[in-house]
């Protein structure tokens, strides 16, 4: 094992019934990396994730953490954490007990000191009393991930960690997160259905379809760079037509030029958007999104106009689907 | 939901075996004393068991006082829920839970108030006597008034909670609406509570029928041997002739009544749910 | 018409039969006369005090105490597992499963008693009390199911694993995070299945023996052969007893959004 493969899952299939949710999936994650596993629901990233927290056992293939194979471990002998979409909190235990829950059952010497610790990474320390259904969902979640930080897993898993709260507080739990993963130089491997959130969070995204990867790299990479139709337009292409050599060009909405152009489409929608303004075609290509800065010229709702999908602001796919 | 088919049938079995070897078992068997004769299989003590006039009528008055206190009971049920959800929210809660009061009580606590009041020194009889309505006592206790009595005070609470319940998850303004547009109580009551608690009523009855069919205490207490019904019926052939082939024919009547009524009830319950 | 009046009219109607018979009960048992009369004639607790001295309702008490709590507890014992398993696990064959563990229920208590008297006691020579305490235990059985399992589908699955993932087995997750958190439940399922024991009268109609009652049985023996107030003034006792402790459980766990 290197650093480049700290976890390494090899011809990963599971289950359920007799759906597939996870086909012969190939991954190494990094020591210390945050990685992102992005995708439509159904698309196996849940599952993948609970394979390496073992709630889950594989049809076949394997898990490796740290050089030590896992497969066949149960959770609680994997040294992985989890941050549970609903938090999970112990609804019984006070916030001090719910963090001290882990290093109680490891008879861990020092224990209010360390859960205090863990209180006071998050923020909470004046909360260690209080029980879990009097505090708010943002601090519930944060209790949740002290819960598991105390345990120092070697692998910190997240699920959908940003999609039960507000605008506000998802930001404040996002520059958390990366303080933390920055602090503590910990692993950490959440799930997102939203490209934003994987984009703002993650070193590397690994998008997923259909129980595969369909593409992985940096946020940079994917955005800039979709292998295919479904990645783009998880990325935000809206318009993505077939070229000739069987692949596939995709524009967003503000690469699409308006009043000149091979091209005629009606105006089916307009909408004010702060500094740009964006308008639904309907034309021979399909329905087209285009967005322009609002100091251009204004088009109203039935008019028929020119538009223009510029090669050289195309992004080319190597599939179309 | 955890994956492990083993150990999930492995915390169930316990409880199936259990159940299955005391209760399936030895019920089935008593089941199939009917079915049994010296020379094989046969149906024939259904036959003989319906032929007996004693039978018949026992059978017949049985399906009777279900049904009366079933009806009965529906008709008290809807004046009550109604009087009971008109409340405001701290008074009907504590309503309820007088009404559901009884069904804490032992049913021998309960059949035996009617002994007292039905009784020929009972209350009712010293208020006729006393109002110069009647010169002797009459015979009240072990006719089937008597046991008609004694099962709608014993199952009539079933029925106030089905119908409250449904009362409840009624549209709040159904009733006034229909009132506003000119409905009188009747059209109201026909038109638009009864569609809207149908359920409600469904499975109240099932509940006071099956109740009532398969009661023994009250029967037993105050209609003794001179209004048999069912169970009493059982109960006697039984103890005084042994017979079991009569007791088999008899647990297959009331075990298919109350199996058939637990499936309409659930077919309602999951009808319901998908709705 | 004044909709306000006829409002309490009914109920009050209502009432006055269903809660009426008891009161009278009640009044029937402070006499102090030596038959059952209503209304009483003179006032005395000596039928409340008689009560403890009939030899027979002390023996057939202890037997009906003794079913209620034991046989609710081995039904919890049977059922909480089995209502774990159910809202947890794929069990196969689950539907044929529940709809054994609640046949109790809809198979009527008569035939239930005969049943095992005939088949179980008789030929295997199983002794009377034991085959009571079986059947009030079979009998609870789906209370315990039905109401345990309520609380359990109450309590998120991934509460759970959040406990596997932080070092617990299975079990371990199941006693320090399911049980403390279905408590309620189990309390309510023991409460109802308690007073379901203690008032059943069907199932033990045919497994009683010389000496060995349970008290509603008792109850209905004395009352064929005696007309005095004593079986009321137990009545009532018993009917104080059941309604304490259903109201105790209402107060302390709310009782009703178990059942």
């Amino acid at each position: 094992m290197t650093n480049e493969n700290f976890v390494s899952l090899r011809d990963l299939t599971l289950a359920y019934d007799k759906t597939v949710a996870v086909d012969r999936l190939d991954l190494d994650i990094r020591k210390g990396e945050l990685i992102a596993l992005l995708g439509p629901s159904g698309c196996g990233k849940t599952t993948t994730m609970r394979a390496i927290a073992g709630l889950l056992t594989p049809r076949s293939g394997s898990v490796h953490i740290d050089g030590r194979d896992v497969t066949r471990l149960p959770p609680s002998r994997r040294e992985v954490g989890l941050v549970f979409q609903s938090y999970a909190l112990f609804p019984h235990l006070s916030v001090f007990e719910n963090v001290a829950f882990g290093l109680r059952l490891r008879r861990e010497p020092d224990l209010d000191a360390k859960v205090m610790a863990g209180l006071e990474t998050v923020g909470l320390t004046d909360f260690a009393k209080r029980q879990p259904a009097d505090l708010s969902g943002g601090q519930q979640q944060r209790v949740s991930l002290a819960r598991s930080l105390v345990m120092h897993p070697k692998v910190l898993l997240l699920d959908e960690p940003l999609s039960n709260l507000d605008a506000r507080l998802r930001l404040e739990m996002r520059t958390e997160l990366q303080r933390v993963q920055r602090e503590t130089g910990i692993t950490m491997v959440f799930v997102t259905h939203d490209q934003s959130e994987a984009l703002a969070l993650a070193d590397r995204i690994v998008l997923m379809r259909n129980g595969a990867i369909e593409q992985a790299g940096t946020a940079e990479e994917i955005y800039n760079a979709p292998v295919s139709g479904f990645a783009a337009d998880f990325m935000g292409f809206e318009t993505i037509l077939p070229n000739e050599a069987g692949g596939g060009l995709a524009w967003r909405p503000g690469a699409v030029v308006l009043g000149s152009g091979p091209h005629h489409g009606e105006i089916r929608g307009a909408s004010f958007a702060g500094e740009r303004r964006e308008y639904v075609l309907e034309s021979a290509l399909g329905t087209i999104k285009a967005d322009v800065p609002v100091s251009l010229p204004r088009y109203e709702i039935g008019q028929t106009i020119a538009f223009d999908l510029p090669r050289e602001t195309a992004v080319e796919l190597a599939r179309l689907d | 939901m955890f994956e492990n088919r083993a150990i999930g049938l492995a915390l169930v079995l316990p409880a199936a075996i259990f159940a299955a070897a005391l209760f399936l078992l030895p019920v089935g068997i008593l089941l199939s004393e009917a079915f049994r004769t010296e020379t094989g299989w046969s149906l024939s003590a259904y036959g003989e068991f319906f032929a007996s006039p004693r039978n018949q009528t026992v059978f017949f008055r049985t399906l009777k006082l279900a049904t009366l206190v079933a009806a009965v009971s529906a008709v008290i049920g809807y004046a009550a829920a109604f009087a009971i959800v008109s409340l405001p929210p701290t008074s009907r809660g504590r309503m309820f839970g007088l009404v559901t009061l009884p069904l804490m009580i032992s049913p021998v606590a309960r059949t035996y108030a009617w002994l007292v009041i039905l009784g020929r020194t009972g209350f009712v009889n010293q208020i006729l006597v006393d109002l110069g309505l009647i010169e002797t006592p009459i015979r009240i206790l072990f006719t089937e008034t008597a046991v008609f009595i004694g099962l709608l005070q014993l199952f009539l609470p079933l029925m106030i909670i089905s119908l409250v319940s449904a009362m409840e998850n009624m549209p709040r303004d159904a009733v006034p609406a229909a009132r506003i547009l000119g409905a009188n109580w009747l059209q109201v009551f026909w038109k638009v509570i009864l569609p809207l608690t149908r359920e409600g009523l469904v499975i109240g009855g099932t509940l006071v029928f099956t109740g009532s069919m398969t009661a023994y205490i009250t029967p037993a207490i105050l209609g003794g041997s001179k209004v048999l019904m069912l169970e009493t019926l059982l109960y006697q052939r039984v103890t005084v002739a042994n017979d079991f082939v009569a007791a088999s024919v008899i647990a297959m009547i009331l075990i298919v009544m109350s199996f058939s009524a637990n499936l309409l009830l659930k077919r309602l319950a999951t009808a319901r749910k998908s709705r | 018409m004044n909709s306000r009046l006829s409002t309490w009219i009914i109920l009050g109607l209502t009432l006055t039969f269903l809660i009426g018979p008891f009161l009278i009960i009640i009044a029937a048992a402070l006499s102090a006369g030596n038959n059952l009369a209503f209304p009483p004639q003179g006032l005395s607790l000596k039928w409340f005090i008689k009560v403890f001295e009939v030899e027979s309702f002390r023996a057939s008490f202890g037997v009906s105490m003794f079913l209620a709590i034991f046989g609710t507890l081995a039904a919890l014992v049977l059922g909480i597992p089995a209502a774990y398993a159910m809202t947890r696990f794929k069990v196969p064959g689950a539907e044929t499963v529940k709809l054994i563990v609640s046949s109790p229920i809809i198979v009527p208590g008569i035939i239930v008693g005969l049943a095992l008297l005939q088949y179980f006691v008789i030929p295997l020579g199983v002794g009377i009390g034991l085959a009571l305490f079986l059947a009030h235990t079979a009998l609870i059985l789906p209370y315990a199911v039905r109401v345990v399992s309520a609380s359990m589908e109450n309590l998120r699955v991934d509460m759970e694993e959040a406990a596997l993932m932080l070092g617990c087995t299975r079990f371990g997750a199941f006693r320090r995070i399911v049980l403390p958190n279905i408590r309620g439940g189990v309390l309510a399922a023991f409460i109802l299945g308690f007073v379901t024991s203690f008032n059943q009268v069907p199932v033990s109609l045919f497994l009683s023996g010389p000496g060995l009652r349970t008290l509603p049985i008792d109850m209905i023996a004395y009352m064929e052969i005696n007309y005095d107030p004593s079986v009321a003034a137990l009545s009532a006792l018993l009917a104080f007893m059941s309604i304490g402790i259903v109201f105790a459980a209402e107060r302390f766990i709310g009782l009703s959004r178990y059942v």
